[in-house]
């Protein structure tokens, strides 16, 4: 083990927490950040609410069988009813099962705002990369474009690619896929374009090693953590913009269901005192997203050496 | 300075081209390409002789680049944005009321968010880990959390149909000084708008102030004497500035998207509503024509912030004419 790694070692525990250690005590690099990650009890609680979230929405209608393609017309029910031992969470104006109606909204907010993170992601990351890395004339005209991408409004961009494009749900994934990228490359970008000073990749483009070899094995590796962190808050930001469109009446269309449109709906109820078919789902929602944000947070503390070091 | 703002300038211009560029050929992805809008005009079952001699007469079979030129001719000699064919209408025609009324909301929002996003952040940092910056933090983070419209509508309903009943929506009307003349029902919508950017600018104006804390100078200046607040304001909040101008520049075109939102809710005639209008009856030409504006104001926004940079930050205008 070179000295350049055992600084980063301890650099990168708590050093009030140091003596904890013992000398043979070394563990791997992960490792230690899973133990910063679990001392941060609020970053733990966020990762349990998630997976529980997770498991309500997806697993949750498998026990809990409410009908969610026929209004209530169709059904005989009741629209608005209050919450019963029937419909634990009420039914909302079109007499669905607003409880089952929170779990299947949920796998479509969820699981569009993961796909549309990721989507993100891979973009961002690559352009970032690319970016930063090659330099030059390259780089420019990149974030030239880039810049003009930033400029533009974003929820005026996603009416306008709506307008003119149709609006299926894969559609709306790609859309928020493909325009969302344009921080997270930024932020990629000056990884790369500091990772690129460094030794060792000088070291490696000395010895002749291909742009692309050097990326895939030497940024790519090197910008991870900052990578992780911005997809964290990606998928943050998709969920917040999915809803922004179900309000405008942009996201999904119904049968189909997601937790923007049901916001909307739910609002239009609220100064009938319906507090049922608001109320639940905007908490389980803001939940999500600030759990997000919180473990996007942690998970930057995690990374990042310095701040221990305050 | 000069060479900074003219280089500023010309950078400014280029990221609009790019983006008009964007706008101009998106509508070639449409169902029925750019041909189009001639079924708006002819109605649905005009046949394809008529469309191509439309077409023609439109100047619609030209070559790309060559519409593209005539397109900037049209922008920037005749300040023309397009021609809504739904409404048989210029897009400026149609836009043209509400661009001040949107520009004063966003505007009103953007004073309000600076002067209590700064001293909030700067207060936090001073006073890291009390509870009174745990409880910021934590109402920061719900507030980011929260979609715009959700906080809208509660704050509708907790101030307008509860205590102490605000008005629900800004005056009816198209007037541009609205809301210099009646500000009592714009309180609402700008609180919202405010309350969301003011989120976002204090948590990263804690950031930046607790940056500058550890610097060398700030300690020099404690090791001199200067009182606390001295430091705080004198030493550390100008050395602060220079990225916080930056973000708020960078903030712009999130504060003109949520004025879009945020007209949508207490129904205020603005450019937003105008955009979602145009947007449900597929009136592509006033979606893209609105975005490009959009896009120019937010654009000049953060020319003006990148100029004002310059005048608070010398490192950065000698570094523009440097190079």
């Amino acid at each position: 083990m070179s000295i350049l790694d055992e600084q980063a070692l301890t650099l990168s525990i708590d050093p009030l927490r140091v003596e904890e250690l013992k000398a043979d005590d070394i563990v791997p690099m992960w490792r230690q950040r899973l133990r910063i990650f679990m001392h941060n009890k609020l970053a733990i609680a966020s990762v349990t609410y998630l997976i529980l979230v997770l498991i309500f929405c997806y697993v949750g209608p498998l026990f809990y069988h409410t009908n969610q393609t026929n209004q209530a017309i169709a059904l005989s029910a009741v629209w608005d009813a209050h919450p019963s031992a029937a419909h634990w969470l009420g039914t909302d104006s079109s007499g669905f099962d607003e409880l089952g109606r929170i779990m299947y909204g949920g796998e479509y907010s969820l699981t569009l705002g993961m796909l549309a993170g990721l989507i993100t992601i891979i973009v961002g990351t690559i352009y970032g990369m690319v970016s930063g890395f090659v330099g030059g004339v390259v780089d420019t005209v990149m974030m030239r474009i880039l810049d003009a991408f930033l400029s533009i409004p974003y929820l005026f961009l996603l009416i306008s690619l709506f307008t003119i494009f149709s609006r299926s749900t894969t559609f709306l994934i790609i859309i928020i896929g493909v325009t969302g990228w344009w921080a997270n490359a930024r932020i990629i970008r000056g990884d790369a374009l500091l990772i690129k000073k460094l030794e060792y990749t000088q070291a490696a483009t000395a010895m002749g090693a291909r742009k692309w070899h050097i990326i895939r094995r030497h940024v790519f590796p090197n910008s991870i953590s900052n990578i992780v962190t911005v997809a964290t808050f990606s998928v943050a930001d998709a969920i917040l913009f999915l809803s922004a469109l179900g309000f405008l009446g942009l996201g999904i269309l119904p049968p189909q269901t997601d937790w923007g449109t049901m916001l909307q709906n739910g609002t239009a109820q609220i100064s009938n005192g319906y507090w049922w078919e608001i109320y639940p789902l905007a908490l389980v929602f803001i939940l999500v997203v600030v759990s997000i944000n919180y473990i996007g947070d942690a998970l930057r503390d995690t990374f990042e050496v310095r701040l221990l070091e305050r | 300075m000069l060479a900074y703002v003219i280089r500023r300038f010309f950078q400014s211009l280029i990221v609009l081209l790019i983006v008009m560029l964007f706008t101009f050929t998106l509508p070639y992805f449409q169902s029925g390409g750019i041909l189009a809008p001639a079924y708006s005009v002819l109605g649905t079952h005009a046949n394809p002789s008529t469309v191509a001699h439309w077409g023609l007469v439109n100047g619609m079979d030209h070559p790309y680049f060559v519409r593209f030129k005539n397109f900037l001719d049209q922008v920037f000699l005749h300040f023309n944005l397009g021609h809504s064919y739904k409404q048989n209408l210029s897009v400026w025609n149609i836009i043209s009321l509400y661009v001040p009324r949107t520009i004063w909301l966003a505007l009103s929002s953007l004073i309000f968010t600076i002067i209590i996003g700064i001293p909030l952040g700067i207060y936090q940092a001073s006073r890291r880990n009390t509870t009174f910056d745990y409880t910021a933090t934590g109402f920061a983070f719900v507030l980011y959390a929260m979609p715009l419209f959700l906080l809208c509508l509660l704050m509708l309903q907790a101030f307008s149909f509860g205590w102490p009943h605000l008005p629900s929506s800004p005056p009816d009307g198209v007037a541009p000084w609205a809301i210099f003349t009646d500000p009592i029902g714009f309180i609402l919508p700008v609180a919202c708008l405010t309350m969301v950017s003011v989120a976002t600018l204090s948590r990263f104006m804690r950031g930046t102030v607790l940056e500058v804390l550890v610097q060398d100078y700030v300690r020099t200046a404690k090791a001199k004497g200067c009182s606390g607040a001295r430091v705080l304001f004198r030493h550390a909040m100008r050395n602060a500035l220079g990225p916080i101008v930056t973000i708020l520049g960078l903030s712009l075109p999130g504060l003109i998207g949520g004025a879009l939102i945020v007209e949508s809710v207490f129904n205020y005639a603005g450019l937003g509503i105008q955009t979602v209008n145009a947007a449900t009856n597929v009136d592509i030409p006033t979606v893209l024509g609105i975005t490009l504006l959009a896009t120019i104001l937010t654009l000049a926004g953060n020319f003006l912030a990148d100029i004002m940079l310059g005048v608070v930050n010398p490192r950065i205008r000698i570094q523009g004419a440097a190079s």
